[in-house]
């Protein structure tokens, strides 16, 4: 591809000149060469296509499930630039996002391209919108100060025109993307769109960076409900602001774990007394793990808002205890789900695409209307989805609502997951399979509806065999606070029916987490890979002991074969002395 | 290269190098091919090597040096003289004291290394590519895993319009199931693969689709990680058995897909 010849061929010079008799007065106006054109359309149908669409349309095939949507390309409107709001960004912006990607989204960076590829699939880019052939949508991209120190008053300062700019109202108060108004945010095409979760930077479509975080700021991101401060807020205070989104970050890094540590405490372990509870997990280590969508079994879940779970763990004598932490845009608290609840084939991406064929007749018609184009927001959805519960509540609240916020229908819910046992000796590498267990090897559930707060118990054999025992009495907590979904869980260490925690013992554990928001229940989830609770030794094992021991033994070692080496040199040497003296004393006579 | 730390073999062999140089004795030699040993077997690979491995060959070229030094009267007089030196001669004093405080702190050292190492969860070893079974059905069609290839792969010459088609189908069949784990461009490292363990194949990888018959990619496809004998940990991988998703044309197509996007052919029949 980059062999093609970049020099202007006649065709190309025509359409310069054109465009620069149309056009005048513009040195930004760069469409490339027709080769070059050409040659970025061969990098985009193999590596863009697929997601943006073959004609730029944001209509892939990947399309549908995923979510934020690809760019359509024919709008002229894009996220991030460095340019003011509502202008087309430059070929800078457009190659970052290609090179690094957004996290957290379908959009991956393209290591693998080369830098004449990128420039070439601009090119092709910008082809699809007439925007880009029009100097008055370009514009200087703006200016990103040094980023201000991090002092108190500057972070002070920021929270107050956080306050003052109602950011909270959708970034939520401590901004984990929780507010008043994030269920109901929409693009400009009408796609639900979430706030960021201001307290995981690692998430942030644009970057990470304080300089990211002013570029947004100063630009705003076109096409979504989040605007450019450039003319409410002077520089100054745009960095204030920074600095105070910054303060609520928890690092650059999720830095996810493999474990939770089980600490040991004499205390009670009380789950109604709220802050003796919060007392004992104070001293017990936090993990982060991933939380993936589960693709795997029938029910799957393409876009699932929560990407993590912190999780900790303290047990005493006779209980163990787990607390999960995981942030949600609002409590959904009224709806039902459990583990078994059913997904239809055409609730997997939600009805926005696919997979009709594999339903029942009532689903044709749905895909026959919306042609796998428009949100379904109507009522004929939901009525034809042959879902009793429903009823009419749920029809007003949809057709009301805006498309895809469906909290009311499923509840959010939570389940912690474990081996039904241990693995033997002989295969310690055995383990349930992670997707609720197998025939052979069952696991348990300990599964949260957040409707009721009550911890219920599921014996899995498969996504398919699902169901509530009664063997362990699990019991729960749980609370919503700004955003943070906290469930706490209690149960008696040994178990006759299920997996004991034994003391120094690496027990299997996952995750799953339901965000009814999304309409996930059943095995439309987020999930984890297993991961393992370590219940540390409850006498702390001591450290100066067995180092001193070892360092006392070397040089007891060391002592006696200096002293022996001595001695020996002494006795030698006496002996020689002995020899020669006899020596003398024999020889004495004859001198 | 060869997954060597080239600066740390470098260095090593310079110290090799400058005690040939001035014809170090028995005992210096000794120190130096035990140190430099365990030196390059901890710092000199690019990617670690497993602890216990470098256990084992440190312990056995151990005891090789203890047989050479006592392998003849000569050997074991320069061995140990040195040392007898160091402790009798008045002059090396300080010298041995220095030793006598520095091999307990190094011992102690180990110790306390040892006993506050960070706290990991187990691992164990999967195998990648097991063993397929000698056929398996698909859709009511069973396929002999020995002889299969994939049916429109021949197309490629006989029909390019058809073969087109289908990697069409299979690209299709890639963006709406695939890419979540495997990677928008291949590479084993799409959006999920962060969340997953054991991640996602790398199919850019020329130790992956070309080493690998169609009918092996077709049965890790159909079947997935529940189809896995126990030696490829079936219980951790997120594998779908697509046959509950896909037709067989589909697995099929995208199975053709996956070799033309990285440009590699299947391993033929009878190829090893």
């Amino acid at each position: 591809m980059t062999g093609h010849a970049m020099g202007r061929t006649p065709a190309a010079a025509t359409l310069a000149a054109a465009l620069l008799v149309a056009l005048p007065a513009s040195a930004q106006v760069d469409l490339g060469t027709e080769e070059q054109r050409a040659a970025g359309k061969v990098v985009y149908d193999k590596y863009c296509g697929q997601c943006h669409g073959d004609t730029g349309d944001g209509n892939g095939y990947a399309t549908p499930r995923v979510r934020p949507k690809p760019r359509d390309f024919t709008t002229g409107k894009y996220k991030f630039r460095t340019t003011p709001n509502g202008m087309l960004p430059t070929d800078d912006d457009l190659r970052r996002i290609i090179e690094i990607g957004a996290p957290y989204t379908s959009m991956p960076g393209w290591p693998n391209l080369t830098s004449a590829e990128i420039q070439n699939v601009i090119y092709y880019i910008k082809s699809f919108s007439p925007d880009f052939e029009n100097p008055d949508r370009y514009a200087e991209p703006i200016e990103i100060p040094r980023p201000l120190e991090s002092t108190e008053e500057s972070i002070a300062r920021g929270r107050v025109l956080y306050e003052e700019q109602a950011c909270g109202a959708c970034h939520g108060e401590v901004g984990r993307g929780d507010g008043a108004s994030a269920p109901t945010l929409v693009n400009d095409k009408g796609d639900p769109i979430r706030a960021a979760d201001l307290t995981q930077r690692w998430t942030y479509r644009g970057g990470p960076t304080k300089e990211d975080i002013y570029r947004t700021f100063s630009t705003g991101l076109n096409g979504t409900p989040m605007p450019s401060y450039a003319d409410s807020l002077e520089v100054e205070d745009r960095q204030h602001l920074v600095n105070y989104v910054y303060s609520l970050g928890d690092g650059d890094d999720p830095n996810y774990g493999t474990l939770i540590t089980a600490v040991y405490s004499d205390e009670p372990i009380d789950l109604q007394d709220g802050e003796s509870l919060d007392a004992l997990f104070e001293s017990a280590p936090m993990t982060r793990f991933p939380l993936v969508g589960q693709i795997t079994e029938p029910g799957r879940n393409f876009f699932p808002p929560v990407t993590s779970i912190e999780a900790q763990a303290v047990y005493n004598r006779d209980e163990i205890a787990f607390r999960v932490r995981w942030h949600d845009l609002r409590a959904d608290t009224s709806g039902r789900n459990n583990p078994n609840l059913e997904v239809p084939m055409w609730d997997e991406d939600n009805g926005i695409g696919g997979d009709a064929a594999d339903d029942s007749g009532d689903s044709d018609d749905f895909f026959g209307d919306f042609g796998g184009e428009e949100v379904p927001a109507e009522d004929d959805f939901f009525g034809d989805s042959g879902d009793d519960f429903f009823g009419d509540g749920g029809d007003d609240f949809f057709g009301t609502a805006v498309a895809g916020a469906g909290g009311a229908e499923f509840s959010d819910a939570v389940a912690l997951q474990f081996p039904a046992s241990l693995a033997p000796t002989e295969s310690p590498e055995l383990k349930p399979y992670f997707l609720y267990g197998d025939a052979q090897n069952p696991v348990d559930l300990w599964f949260v509806n957040l409707t009721y707060g009550v911890a219920d118990t599921f014996r899995g054999r498969g996504s398919d065999a699902i169901e509530p025992t009664e063997a362990d009495i699990v019991e729960a907590v749980t609370s919503y606070d700004q955003g943070a979904w906290t469930v706490t869980y209690k149960r008696r260490r040994s178990s006759r029916a299920g997996v004991s925690f034994a003391e120094e013992q690496y027990t299997p554990v996952a995750f799953s987490v339901w965000d009814g928001f999304n309409r996930e229940r059943g095995n439309k989830r987020a999930l984890s890979s297993w991961f393992y609770v370590y219940t540390e030794p409850s006498v702390e094992q001591a450290v100066a002991g067995p180092v001193l021991r070892a360092a006392l033994i070397v040089l007891v070692v060391e002592l006696l074969v200096v002293f022996l080496v001595r001695r020996r040199a002494r006795q030698k040497a006496a002996d020689e002395q002995a020899e020669a003296a006899s020596l003398t004393a024999t020889e004495a006579p004859a001198v | 290269m060869w997954g060597l730390n080239l600066p740390v073999v470098l260095a090593l062999a310079a110290i090799g190098g400058v005690l040939a140089w001035r014809r170090a004795n028995t005992l210096v030699w000794l120190l130096y091919t035990g140190g430099a040993l365990w030196a390059f077997f901890r710092f000199g690979f690019a990617v670690p090597i497993p602890q216990s491995v470098a256990t084992i060959y440190l312990g056995i070229t151990g005891l090789a040096l203890v047989c050479y030094a006592s392998s003849s009267r000569e050997r074991l007089s320069e061995t140990i003289q040195p040392i007898q030196r160091l402790i009798l001669e008045p002059r090396y004093r300080l010298a041995l004291a220095g030793l006598l405080v520095a091999l307990p702190a190094l011992a102690a050292y180990n110790v306390y290394a040892d006993l506050t190492v960070p706290l990991e969860a187990p691992g164990f070893g999967r195998e990648v590519h097991p063993p397929p079974p000698t056929e398996m059905t698909v859709h009511d069609e069973t396929i002999d895993m020995a002889t299969a290839e994939n049916p429109y792969l021949h197309y490629k010459h006989d029909d390019p319009e058809l073969y087109a088609e289908h990697l069409e189908n299979g690209r299709r069949v890639y963006y709406e199931n695939c890419f979540w784990c495997h990677g928008d461009g291949m590479g084993g490292d799409g959006m999920f693969a962060h969340g997953l363990n054991p991640v996602p194949s790398n199919f850019n990888d020329v130790g992956t689709l070309p080493i690998l018959q169609s009918s092996f990619v077709q049965w890790r496809i159909a079947k997935g990680a529940p189809g896995l004998p126990a030696s490829g940990t079936p219980w951790d991988s997120a594998m779908p058995a697509w046959e509950k998703f896909l037709t067989n044309e589909e697995m099929w197509d995208v199975n053709l897909f996956i070799y033309d996007f990285n440009g590699y052919e299947p391993r033929a029949l009878g190829q090893h």
